[in-house]
């Protein structure tokens, strides 16, 4: 049984690496050293309210969260459509548009913010926040296709095939029919790209500027500055909900073979 | 059982999402791409690309970042195989937990993971602390905007990707084919490498596809672990487009990312058996 101890042994390594940082993220957050030090001493949570009231992050906050709504809502509205066609339908330059399709996550989420700086903002003087919005649902995109395919490749088309045999139109079988019995990858998908897009830095890069900034851009710029707690109490209470919304989401809808 | 391709349908369900990706994806960035190549003078030029690939800092980056790429990618492949294989092999309740705490890294936002870096490797960090506390150094070591730091949270940030695309190849690998193997004569360490690493090499392609690709690209590390001091490629871009305003030189670096990446995607599912997604 020497090969199952050398397994065991690598498997715990790369596991304490996977969330050991996490741990050390949380000890340094109750330190009461305005120096990040180790082992943290003392205990306050004094960088808790401290990041909770610095108005730079609570106006970002919103931002992401807009900004993650409203490009995760449109990525659905145009992806659930593409995901339908593409599992339901077979016709020409299929390969072509799938390529297309998908092209938005191989192309570097930074490119594309780039890109769209260059043209929207310097060339059609459109506000830097539009270039936002639809960056970010530029990089949803796939990712809303991929998840709904998914869920629709494990749906028996002939519950719908009888429903339009027993006139009902298409369309009216899709949201009767279809659309119900894929409600957890529907949800699935939501969550899963409104994380990518809540937890995104490369397309915001260039499309944030003075004024505007999304949460994780905005602890960046902070981290250039100060090197205190605020930042691991902060980073906490981004773990922590995130823990509990992939945990629930896992639970109710298995969201883990959507990944 | 597809049903009869009906052209109305199509464009109805397709049309919307083809005209997004056409006007505020395709175009922009045709546009950088015709912009990369203006001169001064309204003419087209290479003249920009002349000036950046000739440029010694812009090679030195470039080498570094595939450097830091390639080491990441094999230390992903060495230490997500034994972790994927051993995750298929204990009971399951064991393995969803495991798959959840894979899963956790994947959801959580960069900047927090990658912050966690600072904290124990810097200074006063708890590598330093454990160090001294040992006499091995007098001194704190410099760990932080190093090469190896940068490493160190390239491969947190990627390795959970690489384990669950292990995890997903080597699901379709059926055990009695692995037992049949042992059976025969074959040993442990012989069957991983002749049957089962064959047999997952699809999804170990991918694995590797995602995390090259995912380093060469990668921002919020090298910005945190290497600041100006360690640059790579995207940060290179983003201090030359908004620190020193030289856009000629972001978007050539923009093209020769995009490029990277594709020749990356190209060649490497070559090598992959069957090609689907």
């Amino acid at each position: 049984m020497k090969n199952s101890k050398l397994l065991i042994l690598i498997t715990a390594m790369v596991f304490i690496f996977l969330i050991g940082p996490f741990i050390m993220i949380f000890l340094t957050s109750f330190s009461s050293d305005a120096i990040m030090r180790f082992p943290p001493k003392g205990f306050t949570m004094s960088w808790y309210a401290k990041a909770l009231n610095i108005q730079m992050f609570r106006t970002t906050f919103w931002v992401s969260l807009q900004t993650g709504l409203l490009a995760t809502a449109t990525a659905m509205l145009l992806g659930v459509p593409v995901a339908y066609a593409n599992i339901r339908f077979n016709y020409r330059g299929k390969g072509t548009l799938e390529l297309l399709f998908s092209s938005p996550a191989i192309v570097p989420g930074m490119v594309i913010g780039f890109a769209l700086l260059r043209f929207f903002v310097y060339v059609s003087n459109i506000p830097i926040v539009i270039g936002l919005y639809l960056g970010h649902t530029a990089i949803l995109f796939p990712y809303t296709v991929r998840v709904v395919s998914a869920s629709l490749r494990n749906f028996e088309g002939d519950i719908e095939q009888a429903a339009i045999s027993l006139g009902s139109t298409p369309l009216h079988a899709f949201f009767a029919v279809v659309l119900p019995n894929i409600r957890s990858g529907l949800v699935a998908a939501f969550i899963l790209a409104f994380i990518t897009s809540f937890n995104n830095v490369p397309v915001s890069l260039f499309l944030t500027g003075p004024g505007v900034a999304t949460l994780p851009i905005q602890m960046l710029s902070y981290m250039e500055y100060y090197y205190d707690p605020t930042i691991s109490a902060l980073s906490s209470i981004i773990i922590v909900l995130t823990v509990i919304v992939v945990q629930s989401a896992e639970k109710l809808l298995g969201i883990s073979k959507y990944v | 059982m597809s049903l009869k391709p009906k052209t109305k349908a199509l464009t109805m369900l397709l049309g919307a999402g083809c005209l997004f990706l056409l006007a505020y994806f395709l175009l922009p960035l045709l546009f950088v791409l015709y912009e990369s190549f203006l001169g001064t003078d309204g003419n087209l030029t290479v003249s920009r690309y002349l000036a950046v690939l000739q440029d010694n800092q812009f090679q030195n980056v470039y080498l570094r970042t595939l450097k830091m790429a390639v080491i990441v990618t094999v230390i992903a492949v060495f230490t997500a195989y034994p972790t994927a294989y051993l995750m298929m092999k204990i009971k399951s309740s064991h393995k969803a937990i495991l798959m959840s705490l894979v899963i956790l890294p994947l959801m959580t936002s960069p900047v927090a993971r990658t912050y966690a870096w600072i904290v124990i490797l810097g200074r006063y960090g708890i590598v330093n602390q454990t160090l001294s506390l040992f006499g091995l150094t007098r001194e704190p070591v410099r760990m932080l905007y190093t090469e190896g730091a940068i490493v160190v949270g390239l491969l947190q940030l990627f390795l959970p990707i690489m384990v669950l695309n292990l995890v997903s190849a080597l699901e379709n690998v059926p055990s009695e084919v692995e037992e049949a193997a042992l059976s025969l004569g074959s040993s442990k360490i012989g069957t991983f490498f002749r049957v089962i690493v064959p047999l997952s090499f699809d999804g170990l392609i991918m694995g590797v596809t995602l995390v090259f690709t995912g380093c060469i690209t990668a921002y919020v590390t090298p910005a945190i672990l290497g600041g100006a001091k360690v640059l790579t490629l995207a940060t290179l871009m983003r201090q030359q487009a908004l620190v020193l305003m030289n856009w000629e030189a972001a978007t050539v670096i923009a093209v020769v990312m995009i490029l990277t990446t594709l020749i990356l995607h190209t060649v490497l599912k070559r090598f992959r058996p069957r090609n689907q997604t």
